[in-house]
């Protein structure tokens, strides 16, 4: 009985894992800039790597397997959320403006605006991605309001 | 203006003496008499107990041991002067009671104001200055100093004791003892036996750590305050737990909603927190909450990212905040008024029609799929 | 130890090694963005959202496989996956000011 509740819930922590994966996937490759998509990345995969790592933890039971488990959860629930902290700073001293609703510029053009306007000279690792020109903005994205 | 208008920064060192020295005699090297402005910069951690303490009353704050360095510093420029039989002016003035100086943008910054105020011409560092933040500072301050300010910036030339190394050993025993436990247990957990080899390998690398680290890790010695902060810290971890679920839901929802109703906008909220570490936890904690990312620390004031309309008056309700405010400073800092009340937010970036839609929840209008 | 942890039933180790393939797929997909940027930080941002999920493969297939020296790898794969969002980003701002 008690095992099969557990087995119940290793199932469910799996699923609850996949699905808040899905979730920033999906965020991170449909959301219109960098610092909408460093949401999703901070957070619901966050989230899906902890139900992944509790799943984990959950089969193993108790054993030294299981406290390193916790312990990667702990670090990945600190690290997780500095990283995009990082990275969206990054993003906004190179002088990226976050995108807005009623803006209609595609995350590709407000980079190159923020090259020109020279907050940083020759500011990425990356030369821009030649011959993609105006990448249509996610799905449409504007249509919010 | 005039290049005979010094400015000093001055803190506990070995070389403040010498730096003053030197800063006496560079003032009336040329036309007019000099002036020596000396500046103390409260450390992060000092200001933070004392906004803490006297939050409740306005009063003006209580000095500390702060005037008694400043006293000294005027004596003995005082007394160079009057050896070099020089007219100089010397003054005082202290800063970081009311901000938080972070690192040493926000020290270069404050800094580069005070020389505008006063109209100072150059800024003389002492080799050993240490304004208090934890690390060792210089260069990278020095660096912030001339990429902000349009003064001269020079080292005082004393002939310094030797330079510490990079790494400055020896906490106080009781920084390096726990220091030692901590990373002993972490060690003998990854092992996960206790047989001899790990136990003398284990007690190899948490000295090695122990050593080498404690002062940057702990920057001050644990105290029996810091064991109730971690009781009330597990207090908050179920809190924030399931503020990060609910909130995931309703980011969710709109992620996979195929019409992507967001409305993201950048805002800047000053919460009432102080110090290093509790700030840096709120950051985190609202990186954390989905819907809301910090994305810069400027002294006190965060930047966040919002997504939704939802996530953002959940940030300016303020909850974290409390929660934040209860692991550092107990229950009593828990009836500080909100961030909504205070009304110490903006939104940097509203819709271009100047409607401020989505700040209150009176006038917000309803969005499709935010999950609410 | 190469044993299947004693406890686990089949059926828990399919549900993870079809998680671990699932989470490969989604990690596929996520190469999209890193591929496609455009900015630095984009690709950062990817890649840092794909190791946490090798982070979770790797812990999946230990479980999965009964490879528990796997969690090891999570573990040095986590730590290394921080750093280099890090210094990345650190990079893009001010060049050689860190590496």
């Amino acid at each position: 009985m008690i095992e099969a509740i557990r087995t119940a819930l290793i199932v469910g922590c799996v699923l609850a894992a996949l699905f808040f994966t899905l979730v920033s996937t999906a965020g991170v490759l449909r959301l219109p800039d960098i610092y909408t998509r460093a949401h999703t990345a901070s957070q619901a995969d966050t989230l899906g790597a902890g139900f992944g790592l509790a799943a984990v933890a959950l089969s193993l039971g108790w054993e030294t397997a299981t406290v390193k488990t916790v312990l990667l959860l702990f670090f990945i629930f600190i690290t997780n959320p500095t990283a995009a902290h990082a990275i969206s700073r990054a993003a906004d001293e190179q002088g990226i403006e976050p995108w807005r609703p009623d803006d209609d510029r595609s995350d590709l053009r407000l980079y190159r605006d923020s090259q020109e306007n020279g907050h940083i000279a020759d500011g990425g690792i990356s030369a821009d991605t030649a011959g993609d020109e105006e990448r249509q903005p996610p799905e449409d994205g504007g249509t919010n309001r | 203006m005039s290049d005979n208008s010094i400015l000093v920064p001055v803190s506990e060192s070995t070389t403040l003496r010498q730096t003053v020295e030197y800063a006496t005699r560079l003032a009336p090297a040329e036309d007019g008499p000099g002036r020596v402005r000396f500046i103390y910069l409260h450390p992060p951690e000092a200001a933070g107990d004392r906004q803490q303490a006297d939050s409740s009353g306005d009063g003006e704050p209580t000095n500390g041991d702060t005037p008694e360095l400043l006293n000294r510093v005027c004596v003995w420029a005082r007394e160079d002067s009057d050896e070099l039989s020089e007219s100089i002016t010397i003054e005082t003035s202290q800063i970081g009671r009311d901000q938080y100086l972070f690192g040493p943008e926000d020290i270069a910054e404050a800094l580069d104001a005070e020389t505008e105020e006063h109209g100072i011409g150059r800024i003389v560092l002492d080799p050993e200055y240490d304004p208090g933040i934890g690390v060792p500072s210089l260069r990278p301050l020095q660096v912030e100093l001339r990429r902000v300010c349009d003064v001269d910036v020079e080292e005082a030339p004393v002939t310094a004791p030797a330079r510490r190394s990079p790494i400055e050993f020896g906490g106080t025993a009781l920084q390096t003892g726990a220091i030692f436990g901590v990373s002993f247990l972490f060690y003998q957990t990854l092992a996960g036996t206790f047989e001899l080899f790990d136990l003398v390998t284990g007690t190899v690398s948490a000295t090695m750590v122990a050593v080498g680290l404690s002062q940057i890790t702990l920057s001050r010695n644990p105290t029996a305050g810091s064991i109730f902060t971690l009781l009330r810290a597990l207090v908050y971890l179920p809190y924030l737990l399931w503020e990060i679920v609910k909130t995931n839901v309703q980011v969710s929802a709109a992620i996979l909603h195929p019409r992507l109703p967001i409305d993201p906008r950048m805002t800047r909220i000053t919460p009432m927190v102080w110090g290093g570490l509790p700030l840096t936890i709120l950051a985190n904690s609202i990186t954390l909450t989905p819907g809301t990312m910090t994305v810069r620390v400027e002294g006190r004031s965060l930047k966040v990212h919002t997504l939704l309309p939802a996530s953002r008056d959940g940030l300016f309700d303020g909850g974290l905040e409390r929660g934040v405010r209860f692991v550092f400073f107990g229950r009593s800092a828990m009836r500080i008024p909100s961030l909504r009340e205070r009304r110490s937010y903006e939104i940097l970036n509203p819709a271009t029609d100047g409607i401020e839609e989505s700040s209150s929840p009176e006038n917000r209008q309803p969005q499709g799929g935010a999950g609410e | 130890m190469s044993t299947v942890f004693p406890e686990t039933g089949d059926l828990v180790t399919d549900v993870f090694l079809v998680g671990a393939a699932l989470f490969v797929l989604l990690a596929v997909a996520l190469l999209y963005r890193a591929v496609k940027g455009p900015s630095t930080q984009d690709r950062v941002l990817a890649v840092n959202v794909l190791g946490t999920n090798t982070v979770v493969v790797l812990a999946f297939l230990g479980v999965g496989l009964g490879e528990s020296s796997l969690l090891d790898i999570a573990l040095v794969y986590a730590l290394l996956n921080f750093l280099m969002a890090v210094a990345i980003s650190k990079f893009t701002v001010e060049r050689g000011g860190v590496l």
